[in-house]
This record gives C-alpha cells, sequence and structure tokens, in this order.
C-alpha cells in the first residue's frame, strides 16, 4: 500500500510539473502577443520605431501612435479577455452549464440596457465625450445593475429549470426582449442622445479614454481579486448545491459572491467596450481542455492567462496587419469562440447531465 | 472490535416535510428515534413515504419543521453549515459527472470543511485523503476521472469522499440503488466494515428488506403513522414488518424472514422428507400451494440419500423428477 501511495504522489507531482509548465508557457504568450500588439497596427511603423517611440520620447507622431492609441488598445484587449473569461467560468461552474456566458446567457444585454438608461433615459448631457471622472462610475455601475439584473432573473429561472437548453433559449429571449426595449429607448430619446448611444454601441477596444481606462482597471482587478477568493466555492458547487451544503459550503453565500463578481467583470467590460461575444463561453472550455482538471485552484488562473492571450491574438487579427482596414473585434472574437463552443456540443453527446 | 457504543444522534419528536411560503406540508407524525456510535441503521419504508426527506433533513440540508435533531447532544439548528460537515456526511441518489474531475479531486472535496480559504491541500490532508481511497480498495484509480467510473466504482468514490470528510455519521440515501448485484455487495460489504471496525454511524435507506434485515443492526421502520425503531429480529418477532405489505397480496414469512405471495389459492400439500426441503417448499409456494401440517391425499415425496428424485404421489399414481422445475409443472397440473 505504502508503495501505492509513493507511486501515487509521483504522479501528482508530475501533473503539477505538467500544470507548472502550461503556466509558464502561457505567461510567455500574455507577454508576447502583448508586444506583438502594440507592433502590429494598420500604420506600419517599422520595429525600431516602436521601440524608439516608447523608449526615447522622440514626440513625433508614431510616438503618439503607440502611447495614446496602442498601448492603451493593448492594455484593454487583456483585461477584457481576462475579465469575459472569468466570468464565463464562473457561470458554466454556477450554472453547472458548459453552453454558460456573459453573452449567451444575455447578461452582456443587460449591462447594455443599464447603458441605455443612463445615455437614453436621464441626461442628455450626457455624451461620450463628457463621459469622464463620476460620469464614467455612473456608467458602469448602470452596467452591473442591468448585468445583475440578467444574472439574477436567469438564476431564479435555473433553480427551477434545469434543462440547460431551455435556459439558453430563455437567455436568447431575454436577450431579445431587452434589445426591443433599447429599440423603444432610441425611438424616443433625441438626436444627441441617440447619436451618444449608437458610438457606444459601436465601442471597440480602441475608444477608451485614459479616465475610462483607469475605471475598467479599477473595476477589474476587484473582480478577478474577488473571483480568487471563490476558487474554493466553486470547487464545492462542482457536485451540485446539495453536496456542496452537505461539506460545508453555505451555498446563498457562495451564490451572491459569485453574482457580484460576475456582474462587476461582464459588466464593466459591456460598459466600455460594448457587447463582445464567445470569449466567456469558449476560453474556459480551451483551459480544461489544456489543464484535464476541474480544479478551480488551477482553471481560475489558467483562465485568467488564456482570456488575456486569446483576446490579444484576436484584437492582432482585427487590425488585418499589413492592411488600412480594421475588422470589428466582435466578428473575430465569434470566429475564434463558435468553433470551440460546437466542438464542446458535438463532444459531449451527454453534456446535459456530464457537467 | 466496536468501542463503548454512545448515543450520537436522537430525534425528538421530529416533524418533516416541505414548507412553500407560509404553507407548510408535514409529511409523517412525529418521529422519535435514535442512533448509537458504529451503528449500521436501515430505513425502511414504502415509496414516498419520506424517507428521502428524512434523511436530506438529517443532513441539515432541509429545515425541520418541529420538534429536535440532536447531534452529540445539540440541536442540529446550532449548528453552523461547517460545524455540521465535521459531524455529517452525505450521499444522495443525485449522479455527480463532472468532466475532468479525477477521484482524487472528488474525494479531495471531501476535506472542504478542514482546508484554508483557498482549499489548499496540506500533507495530513493528502495522507488523509489517499487512506480514504485505499479503504475502498481503489487506489490505482487515483487519477482516473470520474466520468469514466462504473456505477459501482463512482458511488465507492463518493463513500471515500464522505471518509474524507471524517464524519462520525454517514448519512446515504439508496446507496446501492442503481447497482447491479456484485457491485451491491461489494458496497454493504465496505459499509459493514466501516460500521464495525471503523466506529462510523450509518444511516441507508433502501428497499431491500432481506437486505436490511441480514446486515443492519438496527431498523428505523417508517409507517404510515408511526417510525418503529429496534433490532431487525425485534421487528421480526413482533410482526411489523407485516404493515408493510398489509394492503398487498404479499405476505412476509416469519420464520425464514422472507417475503412469498399470499400462496393459499391452490389449496395445500404435504411434503415428507428432509433433503432439499427450504428450496421446494419455496417452489411450491410460488406455484400457490401452502405446505400442509398433516399428511394430504396427494403428496411430495423429498430426494434422500437413497434417491435423488422428487416423488410426486398422487392417488392413483407415483412419478419421479429429476429437478424442481419439472415437480413444479407437473404439480401445477394435478388438481388437488
Amino acid at each position: 500500500m505504502k508503495s501505492g501511495i509513493e507511486k501515487n504522489k509521483n504522479v501528482q507531482n508530475k501533473s503539477v510539473r505538467k500544470a507548472r509548465l502550461i503556466f509558464a508557457t502561457l505567461l510567455a504568450l500574455v507577454v508576447v502577443f502583448f508586444i506583438l500588439d502594440i507592433f502590429f497596427g494598420s500604420v506600419n511603423i517599422k520595429a525600431s520605431e516602436v521601440i524608439s517611440a516608447i523608449f526615447r520620447h522622440t514626440g513625433n507622431n508614431y510616438e503618439t501612435i503607440i502611447l495614446k492609441f496602442r498601448l492603451p488598445k493593448a492594455i484593454t484587449a487583456l483585461i477584457v479577455g481576462v475579465a469575459l473569461s472569468l466570468s464565463g467560468l464562473q457561470m458554466q461552474t454556477v450554472f453547472r452549464n458548459p453552453m454558460a456566458g456573459p453573452y449567451v446567457l444575455g447578461i452582456s444585454s443587460g449591462a447594455s440596457l443599464g447603458v441605455a438608461f443612463v445615455i437614453l433615459g436621464f441626461s442628455s448631457n450626457i455624451t461620450p465625450e463628457s463621459l469622464n471622472g463620476l460620469g464614467n462610475w455612473i456608467l458602469v455601475a448602470a452596467s452591473w445593475l442591468g448585468a445583475g439584473a440578467v444574472m439574477l432573473l436567469i438564476m431564479a429561472i435555473s433553480s427551477r429549470v434545469k434543462d440547460i437548453m431551455t435556459i439558453l433559449i430563455l437567455g436568447i429571449m431575454l436577450a431579445s426582449g431587452i434589445s426591443a426595449i433599447v429599440t423603444i429607448m432610441q425611438y424616443f430619446s433625441n438626436e444627441t442622445m441617440l447619436k451618444a448611444y449608437v458610438i457606444w454601441t459601436m465601442g471597440s477596444l480602441g475608444n477608451l479614454t485614459s479616465s475610462q481606462l483607469n475605471v475598467l482597471l479599477i473595476s477589474i482587478i476587484a473582480g478577478v481579486t474577488m473571483s480568487l477568493f471563490s476558487s474554493k466555492m466553486l470547487n464545492a458547487l462542482l457536485l451540485g448545491e446539495n453536496y456542496a451544503a452537505s461539506i460545508g459550503l453555505n451555498v446563498g453565500f457562495a451564490r451572491s459572491v459569485i453574482f457580484i463578481c460576475t456582474s462587476i467583470l461582464a459588466g464593466s467590460v459591456t460598459a466600455f467596450c460594448g457587447p463582445i461575444g464567445f470569449i466567456g463561453i469558449a476560453v474556459p472550455h480551451m483551459a480544461r481542455i489544456m489543464f484535464k482538471t476541474s480544479d478551480h485552484k488551477i482553471l481560475l488562473p489558467g483562465t485568467i492567462l488564456l482570456g488575456g492571450v486569446v483576446m490579444l491574438i484576436s484584437d492582432i487579427i482585427s487590425q488585418l496587419p499589413g492592411s488600412e482596414s480594421i475588422l470589428p473585434v466582435n466578428a473575430v472574437t465569434s470566429l475564434i469562440g463558435i468553433p470551440v463552443v460546437i466542438w464542446v456540443i458535438l463532444n459531449r453527446r451527454k453534456y446535459s447531465v456530464s457537467f | 472490535m466496536k468501542k463503548d457504543s454512545k448515543e450520537i444522534l436522537s430525534l425528538d419528536s421530529l416533524k418533516i416535510g416541505y414548507s412553500t411560503g407560509k404553507t407548510k406540508k408535514v409529511l409523517l407524525p412525529p418521529l422519535n428515534a435514535s442512533a448509537a456510535t458504529g451503528e449500521f441503521i436501515a430505513v425502511i419504508g414504502r415509496n414516498g413515504i419520506g424517507k428521502s426527506t428524512l434523511l436530506r433533513t438529517l443532513a441539515g440540508l432541509q429545515e425541520p419543521l418541529g420538534g429536535e435533531i440532536l447531534y452529540d447532544g445539540r440541536n442540529l439548528k446550532d449548528y453552523s453549515r461547517m460545524e455540521l460537515a465535521l459531524k455529517v456526511g452525505y450521499i444522495s441518489t443525485e449522479i455527480v459527472k463532472v468532466s475532468n474531475m479525477s477521484v482524487y479531486d472528488l474525494v479531495a472535496l471531501g476535506r472542504f470543511p478542514h482546508t484554508n480559504w483557498i482549499g489548499k491541500i496540506e500533507k495530513d490532508d493528502h495522507e488523509r485523503i489517499m487512506d480514504a481511497i485505499s479503504k475502498i480498495e481503489m487506489g490505482s484509480f487515483c487519477q482516473k476521472f470520474v466520468s469514466e467510473l462504473s456505477d459501482g466504482e463512482r458511488q465507492k468514490a463518493m463513500i471515500a469522499r464522505i471518509l474524507a470528510q471524517d464524519t462520525g455519521i454517514m448519512v446515504m440515501d439508496e446507496p446501492t440503488a442503481f447497482l447491479d448485484i456484485a457491485a451491491k455487495y461489494d458496497i454493504l460489504h465496505l459499509l459493514h466494515h466501516l460500521s464495525g471496525d471503523n466506529g462510523k454511524t450509518i444511516i441507508f435507506s433502501t428497499h431491500d428488506l432481506q437486505m436490511a434485515i441480514s446486515q443492519s443492526d438496527k431498523i428505523w421502520l417508517i409507517l404510515d403513522d408511526d417510525l418503529i425503531e429496534g433490532a431487525p429480529e425485534d421487528l421480526m418477532i413482533s410482526g411489523a414488518f407485516e404493515h408493510l405489505f398489509s394492503s398487498t397480496s404479499v405476505s412476509f414469512n416469519i420464520e425464514y424472514g422472507t417475503f412469498s405471495f399470499r400462496s393459499d389459492t391452490m389449496g395445500s400439500i404435504y411434503i415428507e422428507g428432509t433433503g432439499k426441503r427450504y428450496w421446494t417448499e419455496k417452489a411450491v409456494n410460488r406455484a400457490g400451494f401452502s405446505v400442509a401440517k398433516e399428511k394430504t391425499s396427494t403428496f411430495i415425496i423429498l430426494p434422500s440419500e437413497i434417491n435423488s428424485y422428487w416423488q410426486l404421489s398422487t392417488e392413483s399414481k407415483i412419478t419421479k423428477y429429476k429437478s424442481v422445475y419439472e415437480l413444479i409443472n407437473a404439480l401445477r397440473r394435478v388438481v388437488i
């Protein structure tokens, strides 16, 4: 028996080593793609020019492009990837639904409803230009509330309806309903409001002012910190609520923490970058395939790093290096994410019970 | 082997059921029962009477609607979730199928109430996890995924999870429900070993009455109007089990502790001899005859040391049969 335990310890150590290797690789990839994201853009800038722009303060046009545009955009891409992937992982575990994600379940739509209320509903004075300081916090808070409201609704439904497909369809219904409400609000709003809102919906990774980036950064750091505290709870929730409670988890408390965390992560991103699809649902599955574990102590950091990598790659692709046109980043993330989602569906014939 | 058995759990006028909003639906009259350290207790009752509800209430997953549950003399309501998780572990019929979860990870979740905020597995935790896995004899399965296990193996892994949780009491809702015969006895043997040699109090519900009677230390028999507790033999002697079947055409054989369909429809028949009597009587009962105490005009002579045949003797002739099967077929054609 002794040797069996020893042997097992070896296997255990081997898998730990393997996980560490993957972590190191992912970390390296984050750095590499972050740098590449700065180097590539619609304007062709030589690598040597990029480096001198960053380190020598040449003061020319290139420096403006690199420091005022590309660097904030790369940071935004990194944050957005981390936040969406993390909220997707948490939602998949809490709902015990491999198809859950902020976009599919209508959480992003909820967030955009919150934003619509602020821009279209209350004040005609709020325009993207005036959205500085406090205005940004109001916008992001409205987004959290909208995301939270939809989360709450989905949670209430999923405690009664266990069927995954039904919940997905309800998510789509919610998203459609919300976009109908937003359309009505647009119809009744004046030209200035409308223009402000339409600009927001087209929002991409590159349109953030530095104060908006600050708000986003603070919110996501708060969300990520909270999520790191939730790894033990998430592991317990894998077993389902009954077993989780029987091993000592306060299920109500755990759900609230994860609920707040997810709303902050998905809501903040949507507030400033608009709805970005399929990152939240796909990246956690990619992490599961990579690490071959269900342990959130590994999956959480793994998803964080992988989410950053995937979003940076998406951003680079959307720049179409070498050409002057730019693709909407949402289209790129969909093209990357959807195959993964289809793979998950096809590879788990019994995925409705096997999560 | 058992240490001094002290009372570890008692139910005091416990009311179980569901409450939706303001309306409470109490399933059973107030229940009184108790369990001692190291006891193997079977909960018996017909489908839908509230066995699962009782077990869920014991595990703290459902609020009692009245009365008290005392663990070590302290009311369940005064335990926090964490404290309760150190006292009682729970397995339901709900099947855990998580992708990419290894047996080790599943068993490690049992350490939940013992680990720190992030759930770090310390050396002591690791040893207890390995100990639990070796107790269920699945040492080579550590890195295998739970979703790849057979029903029996998965159930054993779930039991290892409770062992790692290190609770004095294990509450299990039909632990052998979806298992084949071999796996079922495998699990039973394991549970019996855990309660006897490791001092775990195991409370489990089952529909297999014969198994419960032969294996358990105590039975909680739930009837529509009462909970009767006692050693299986006590309940047998008092005829309590008869209540389970009062409305059906099944009867309980006190002598053998077995069940048979009421068999007085075809008449009675005398059986002479001793060889293979037990199984012959069972077959005769099944064919619809009762066994007569005194000699009847048609009777059966059992195989003996001299002849290996069953003989069916009627008024007109004596016929020999090689097997019980042939004997019964012939018996069915005979009009008594």
